[in-house]
């Protein structure tokens, strides 16, 4: 994803610290980590935050936003939803036969190509990439922990009515009754998702880990 | 730019309102607009937010950062400049500019091009692959951007290290420390010689000035 705006604050910093040790317990090599989550709550800053962190501790992570990944291009996106219903949002809408691809080519150390969306232009370019030497693929994204081969993943709980604010803050998107529409059922389908976490955060009530 | 953190704040905003009907009043097809100024001046925050601002405006601009285009790769660069002396190799010579160049002229006729594009977070150049039909402008941001011949607009912010080296810190974009003090230092000389360069001067308060005022009749 290009010129996504994040701001690290505090609580992803905390977070970032949980994850990282934990990650330290876990390491082996190629590591997946997934990162799902509600719109909005914070995947893109905590899966940079961690990165950040444990590149310090000299463990190198390339970020991968599932976002990059929907078959229908952002622009066309919106008439799509309209013409097929609300019932076509959801895990469908990914592909995750090239998802599967580039998780595919970075546990064998290959060079990969993958799409990128521009959030300025809204228009998909295509990146390529050499995961050798990359020791953890973080991926983020609402369904990412849908990845089998995940060896973490990690849960952002808020439900969507408290990350309106924040979504009006990014300015990712804009608000209308349609789109209110969308995030209900992103919310429904990425709440039936939260079995097999591993670790679960909830931005909200400060710093709330525990366990299923 | 992969993994680049921008700090966008309200001066950024209006300065980039300021410049966007400068942009509006001299528009053209397949346009390209230069900002230049040191590090840590806001180059990047500014053409994103001209960029969205135009996006307003029915224009497609996309923003192209030329810290993508150094000839050393991020993790030797230090050790390199080291080598070879920091006041004999920083400055414009450190990019690629026949990569840059033909990137820009790629964008001109409306082709695919195929450009560096650095994770900030890996410390890899990737490479990223963009279908320039349907992008309308260009906003090349980087130290020496107004250098680039044949520009539309050249933006030049006057904020030195001096005056921003609280932002670096903020941002932790670089170690601080002696060698990045020279390299600054360096950086600082280079940028301000293009100063005369510029169309547009972005101030310390990030005012927005013409660079030469109206001559008196």
């Amino acid at each position: 994803m290009l010129n996504d705006k994040i701001t690290v604050t505090k609580k992803h910093l905390e977070a970032a610290e949980v994850v990282s040790e934990k990650l330290q317990e876990l390491i082996q090599p190629k590591f997946i980590l997934a990162i799902g989550g509600e719109v909005g709550s914070g995947k893109s800053t905590l899966s940079y935050a961690i990165a950040q962190k444990i590149k310090k501790q000299g463990i190198s992570s390339k970020i991968i936003d599932l976002d990059d990944f929907y078959k229908i291009p952002p622009k066309e996106r919106k008439a799509w939803r309209r013409h097929h219903g609300i019932e076509s949002v959801g895990p469908d809408e990914y592909d995750w036969d090239k998802i599967n691809r580039v998780a595919d080519d970075f546990t064998h150390d290959r060079e990969s190509t993958m799409p990128c969306v521009d959030l300025i232009t809204d228009e998909v370019d295509s990146l390529k990439t050499c995961f050798e030497g990359i020791d953890v693929l973080i991926i983020n994204g609402l369904y990412a922990t849908k990845l089998q081969q995940a060896h973490l993943k990690i849960f952002i709980e808020l439900t969507y009515d408290e990350t309106k604010e924040a979504q009006i803050f990014s300015e990712k998107e804009e608000m209308t009754a349609f789109r209110k529409q969308i995030l209900e059922r992103e919310h429904q389908m990425v709440q039936s998702l939260k079995h097999n976490i591993d670790l679960f955060f909830d931005f909200d009530a400060t710093l709330d880990k525990y366990h299923l | 730019m992969l993994g680049d953190v921008l700090l966008i704040a309200e001066k950024h905003q209006k300065a980039g309102e300021v410049i966007v009907e400068k942009i509006l009043s001299i528009r053209k097809p397949k346009m390209i607009v230069a900002i230049s100024g040191e590090s840590g001046s806001g180059k990047s925050e500014l053409a994103h937010v001209i960029a969205k601002s135009l996006r307003k405006h029915g224009i497609m601009a996309k923003p192209l950062h030329i810290d993508n285009y150094y000839r050393i790769h991020p993790l030797e660069r230090t050790e390199w400049r080291k080598q070879h002396g920091i006041q004999n190799v920083v400055g414009p010579n450190e990019y690629d500019w026949d990569t840059f160049l033909r990137n820009i002229s790629e964008f001109r006729a409306g082709a695919f091009s195929t450009g560096p594009c650095v994770d900030l977070v890996t410390e890899q150049i990737d490479q990223l692959t963009t279908d320039y039909s349907g992008i309308d402008m260009l906003i090349i941001d980087g130290l020496y951007a107004i250098k680039t011949p044949d520009i539309d607009l050249r933006v030049f912010i006057e904020l030195t290290y001096h005056e921003t080296k609280k932002a670096q810190v903020v941002r932790g974009k670089e170690p601080q420390n002696e060698y990045r003090m020279q390299v600054l230092e360096k950086e600082h000389q280079e940028v301000q010689a293009l100063k005369p360069l510029a169309d547009l001067l972005v101030g310390m308060d990030y005012e927005v000035r013409p660079a030469s005022p109206q001559p008196k009749l």
